[in-house]
């Protein structure tokens, strides 16, 4: 377990409750392809395996995404990190933050936790070297604990 | 400064200027008509006219259309007048391109609010400056049920719920206002707020925000929007003086960045420090880093003090006496120069000054360095000291003069209308004085800096500046003590006097011939006091020398408008 699970999350507002209903409604008729979600009764926590896509540097591993919601979800960007030990990728980092942009500026209500898994997904597959960033020392140690949504990013260019 | 005596009579108003600044004067002056001053300063005093000798006159021929620049140069703007420019240049593109008024306002933000540039931009590509700032045409998307979805809490909603951008996008007003709020309390990206759909780049503007927020996030807006106006618009900025809500639009040219807000603080528009004529944006952003340079302290410590050879911390010498004591407790006595226990001194090792403990060391080379390093801190800190401190004390007798004023105005003012039975509105030459105090102060102020970085080498210069500055120093003291000293007993008359007339007469006067002065040394600087012959001697007195440069300037009078190539910043 990471220890950058928030401490003290506030309850999911009503409108957060309704929208993430819907949504594990709509994950379970049609999940995406390449996750799972391992069912728990915490809708404010969700635990996701990813299976690295066939035919990509990921094929036949697995890893675990943690997305945890905040109390004004969807206008608020929920945080999400891969659970150690996180894919060797040029954009996670070794303690599981993911730089990505929808994640943190550039999120949208109108996204969803599938639409965000499909986003990891295509950067896990567009990896064509197993390697972490190169600020990653540095990083993980100035991070200790914080929440990703508290980094000041600055994406790393498209390319992987 | 002149003593009591020397101060003229009240009434004798050519007094005033003899003694002030030794040229002539007409009581008819103590109009705005400053141009027929004629200041001389030839101590000889015989030379009576003549605009063609001297460093006021030339200057004074052109100060109508000095004038006349200064006032063009810039307007203050009001939270109003902002809005009202704002309104204005909005329906200009709005009528010019047919568009609605919430589009031509996101065209204006993106083009920094200049409405050509907006023009220029749509009528050569307006199709790409739709998709640039997300105009778009008409909806990507149509729906014709009754119900819709909406793209964020994904309820079933009748259509009258349902709002959308121009691509169409469904979204219910709820989820809208939670959507703007968030982005609006996020900061000024707001004014470049989308679609929430994550493929869509439609622009959402005002009328938007208008429809579907609170009116506190309404207000955020218009306030982001009124702040873009300012500061994404290269003609104007807002007045740095702290709490002060007014903008500045400024027209360049001219050379002259001097800003005076309503608020009464007065800055340069160019780099946004204080106004500081006649020193340049340059002189000044290295004076500033100077006065905060943490090396100037390292400096002073290095001259001035060394760590107590026993309990080691700095001591400061400040006679030249070599036997140092330390601060109790410890008041260890030692020796400046070796740092060696004063109990080692004495008759026996040659006394304090020649100390052949130092002597012997510096022969071993061992305090050599240091000391010469210390030498040569302490010399370029001496002179910095020298003019920082002068730098420094008019500032604060400025700050001073600012409250006087202010006391002037909020509490004398009406009291000395009551006493002398005079209106207010006919005490406005005390005022006048007060505020021409704090501006000499603040151009006094920065001659220092400016005398700082004039090169050693240029002597004539160095020495006509210095003459120029100590005029000023003494004729601004002058000013001074008349609007404060002297008022002082009008506060406490009984009742109206033929004095205070005459007070009347002595302190416009003195305020006149004090602006005239300090605005001709004011261009007199800012032209690298280019008309200083460096040819001439200057090895005579004062007077001899001023003369020179006099005659020097006569023989160049005609035509040869020449600027100062500013020499003044060859200096660290
Ligand atoms: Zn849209
Ligand atoms: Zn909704
Ligand atoms: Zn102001
Ligand atoms: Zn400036
Ligand atoms: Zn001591
Ligand atoms: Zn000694």
């Amino acid at each position: 377990m990471t220890s950058s699970s928030a401490p003290s999350r506030k309850a999911l507002s009503k409108i957060a409750c309704n929208r993430l209903q819907k949504e594990l409604a709509e994950w379970q008729l049609n999940p995406p392809s390449g996750f799972k979600h391992r069912v728990t009764d915490n809708l404010q926590k969700w635990v996701i395996d990813v299976i690295g896509a066939p035919g990509t540097l990921y094929a036949n591993e697995t890893y675990q995404l943690q997305v945890e919601f905040p109390e004004h979800y969807p206008m608020e960007a929920p945080q999400v990190i891969f659970v150690p030990p996180a894919p060797m990728h040029p954009h996670i980092y070794s303690n599981g933050h993911i730089c990505l942009d929808i994640l943190y500026d550039s999120w949208s209500p109108a996204m969803t936790v599938s639409s965000i898994c499909i986003s990891i997904l295509s950067m896990l597959s567009s990896a064509t070297v197993k390697q972490r960033p190169a600020d990653n020392d540095r990083y993980v140690k100035n991070c200790h604990g914080r929440s990703p949504k508290e980094t000041r990013w600055w994406f790393h260019d498209d390319k992987v | 400064m002149d003593s009591e005596d020397d101060m003229m009579d009240a009434n004798d108003v050519e007094s005033v200027d003899d003694d002030f600044y030794s040229g002539e004067m007409d009581a008819d002056c103590y109009s705005d008509d400053y141009g027929d001053y004629d200041d001389d300063v030839d101590e000889d005093d015989d030379d009576d006219s003549g605009p063609d000798y001297d460093f006021m006159a030339e200057a004074a021929d052109d100060s109508d259309v000095v004038a006349a620049r200064s006032q063009l140069s810039y307007t203050v703007l009001k939270e109003e007048d902002i809005r009202q420019r704002q309104e204005d240049d909005i329906t200009k593109v709005s009528t010019v391109l047919s568009i609605p008024r919430e589009a031509a306002c996101i065209l204006l933000r993106r083009y920094n609010w200049s409405v050509s540039k907006v023009h220029d931009e749509w009528f050569a590509d307006e199709e790409a400056v739709r998709k640039s700032v997300g105009l778009l045409d008409g909806p990507v998307v149509r729906f014709s049920d009754a119900e819709l979805v909406c793209g964020i809490c994904f309820d079933t909603l009748p259509r009258d719920r349902i709002a959308s951008a121009a691509c169409g996008h469904p979204f219910c007003k709820q989820c809208w206002s939670g959507y703007i709020s968030t982005t609006i309390n996020d900061g000024p990206g707001c004014l470049t707020l989308k679609c929430p759909d994550p493929s869509c780049q439609a622009a959402v503007g005002q009328d938007m925000v208008n429809a579907l927020t609170s009116s506190e996030d309404r207000e955020k807006y218009a306030r982001y929007l009124r702040r873009s106006y300012i500061e994404d618009n290269r003609k104007t900025k807002w007045c740095p003086a702290p709490g002060c809500e007014y903008a500045v639009d400024f027209v360049a040219g001219g050379g002259n960045f001097d800003v005076a807000c309503l608020c009464s603080y007065s800055f340069c528009w160019n780099c946004t420090e204080e106004a500081h004529r006649p020193v340049d944006c340059g002189t000044v952003e290295k004076w500033i880093l100077k006065n905060s340079a943490e090396s100037e302290n390292m400096n002073w410590i290095l001259a001035n003090s060394k760590p107590c050879p026993k309990c080691k911390r700095p001591i400061e010498k400040n006679q030249g006496c070599m036997h140092m004591t330390c601060t109790p407790p410890c008041k260890f006595e030692f020796c400046w120069l070796c740092l060696g226990a004063w109990s080692d001194h004495g008759e026996r090792t040659g006394g304090f000054y020649a100390c052949n403990r130092y002597e012997a060391a510096k022969q071993e080379g061992v305090y050599d360095e240091a000391e010469r390093r210390r030498e040569m801190a302490k010399n370029s800190l001496e002179k910095y000291t020298h003019y920082y401190e002068r730098w420094a004390s008019n500032q604060s007798s400025r700050q001073k003069a600012l409250s006087d004023l202010h006391q002037m105005q909020t509490v004398h003012l009406e009291k000395l209308s009551d006493i002398h039975c005079t209106p207010e509105s006919q005490l406005k030459f005390i005022t006048e004085a007060w505020l021409q105090i704090v501006e000499c102060r603040r151009v006094l102020k920065w001659t220092y800096a400016y005398g700082y970085y004039l090169p050693e080498h240029e002597q004539a210069k160095r020495q006509f500046f210095e003459y120029l500055q100590g005029e000023a120093e003494s004729g601004l003291e002058r000013l001074h003590q008349c609007a404060e000293k002297e008022l002082q007993q009008f506060l406490t008359a009984e009742g109206p006097s033929k004095e205070f007339d005459d007070f009347r007469t002595k302190l416009a006067g003195l305020t006149s011939v004090t602006k005239n002065y300090f605005e001709n040394l004011v261009r007199a600087l800012e032209n690298g006091l280019a008309d200083v012959d460096s040819h001439a001697a200057c090895s005579k007195g004062t007077s001899a020398k001023v003369t020179g440069i006099c005659k020097a300037r006569a023989t160049k009078g005609k035509g040869n408008g020449k600027s100062g190539g500013s020499s003044r910043n060859g200096d660290d």
